[in-house]
């Protein structure tokens, strides 16, 4: 039987109490593939190296290492379709709408959330990056068949020319 | 040591309002962060209690249902993970009762008066507070030595440490470490607070405790915190002072730890004066 295809979301939060609450919901509500760093710079490792495909990425804002904002600004170079989400205690959601607006985040979560606006929100995002993925598909479909009909249109002149 | 006036004057009662504003201040800086550290352990319990009730519905259904093996382990699992997120959730309440009881005792509200404290015991608690500034760029050493309890406003050489605690953090722009020492030294208790934050340059030294010197720039420091630390030292008939070189900066501080009679009654008359302004 071939397994089926879960959806990759990478949640990364310095906070283990975070991760716990997140990866339960979702392991009890949702089939979702969670990856957990609480590390941003080992995400980014990870992402060069190990990670193939994400098809969401969470972060928090206030981390040790680098701020959540300049973590998905990293994210976005890497894989620039993907949708990014920032978690974010209510004291910086200027910084966060700033950061919305700047680095191009696809939405953000205010602390504490909700969990059927978090689901939602996934929900959403992933449906995305999947539209996108297929939209891409498509164009180079199109090109394709572009291509192949400029090379016929090519052979029906040289007969005929 | 300048002396101490013996009574209230009108300039005492103006500097009880700029204390009080400068704490003011300091709390108002402390917020964003503060809100940062509450929201953290209260959005995961906000988040497992919902958890937890949506695993009570699934459980009820597999209970319903036959049961069978394939519905047997599905429950036990579903209360491995609801045992997990209960966990959690004692982790955060844990963490918020932390929060809360280090500002209570931070502030010490309900003890305003006079009385004999545990430094270490301030100096933890404002530790707790300052906590969000600090985080994993910059280690705490402690070196605490045994010292007795010192007769003093607790709640207002809080403020001293914290002002100190957040200075030596925005003093260091990456990684670092804050030092905290206390021993005995006479009939005094030493608190010193040193930083690596690489040092105060000479020129500035003399003017650190200017009131409105600051070389943080508009809006990130009000220019008084030094100042006011250097009075409320004073009020307690202590002495503090700055040392800096070789990209390290120490301030020392030497509190009496007990005061005469009538030093007391001074005391207490400008803390009244403080309170009178606060109302």
């Amino acid at each position: 039987m071939a397994e089926k295809y879960l959806p990759v979301i990478l949640l990364v939060d310095d906070e283990e109490m975070i991760i716990t609450s997140i990866k339960s919901f979702l392991a009890i509500e949702t089939e979702y593939h969670l990856m957990t760093y609480t590390s941003p710079l080992k995400a980014l490792e990870d992402l060069d190296n190990k990670v193939k495909k994400v098809d969401l990425v969470i972060s928090d804002y206030l981390m040790p290492e680098m701020d959540g904002i300049s973590f998905l600004a990293e994210v976005k170079k890497r894989m620039p379709l993907v949708p990014r989400i920032l978690l974010t205690g209510y004291a910086d959601k200027e910084n966060a709408i700033n950061a919305i607006n700047n680095v191009g985040l696809y939405q953000y979560i205010e602390k504490p959330w909700n969990n059927d606006d978090l689901r939602l929100i996934i929900r959403n995002g992933i449906e995305k990056t999947h539209l996108l993925n297929e939209l891409e598909a498509k164009i180079r479909e199109v090109e394709k068949v572009h291509k192949e009909l400029h090379d016929v249109h090519k052979e029906i002149l040289k007969v005929f020319v | 040591m300048k002396g101490i006036p013996n009574e209230t004057s009108p300039q005492d009662d103006a500097n009880a309002e700029l204390i009080q504003s400068e704490k003011m201040a300091s709390l108002g800086l402390l917020s964003a962060g503060l809100a940062h550290e509450i929201n953290t352990p209260l959005g995961a319990i906000h988040s497992n209690n919902d958890t937890i009730a949506r695993g009570i519905e699934k459980m009820k259904h597999l209970l319903a249902e036959k049961g069978d093996a394939d519905n047997r382990r599905a429950a036990l699992d579903l209360l491995g993970l609801l045992e997990e997120v209960s966990q959690n959730t004692s982790l955060a309440t844990e963490r918020l009762m932390n929060i809360v009881g280090s500002l209570k005792n931070f502030t010490r509200l309900d003890e305003a008066e006079f009385k004999k404290a545990d430094i270490h015991e301030g100096l933890e608690s404002t530790l707790t507070i300052v906590q969000h500034k600090l985080r994993e760029r910059i280690a705490v050493k402690k070196n605490y030595g045994k010292i007795p309890l010192v007769e003093c406003y607790p709640n207002r050489l809080n403020q001293v440490f914290m002002n100190l605690i957040v200075n030596a953090a925005q003093a260091i722009h990456d990684r670092g470490t804050i030092t905290i020492e206390t021993s005995l030294q006479g009939d005094s208790v030493r608190v010193s607070i040193s930083d690596d934050g690489g040092g105060i340059p000479a020129e500035n030294l003399p003017k650190v405790f200017d009131p409105g010197f600051t070389t943080k720039g508009v809006g990130v420091g009000t220019g008084l915190g030094l100042s006011i630390c250097y009075q409320i030292i004073q009020q307690h008939q202590g002495k503090i002072e700055v040392e800096s070189g070789n990209g390290k900066t120490t301030f020392t501080m030497d509190l009496p730890i007990t005061h005469k009679k009538d030093e007391r009654l001074r005391m207490q008359a400008r803390q009244g004066a403080a309170i009178k302004k606060k109302r």
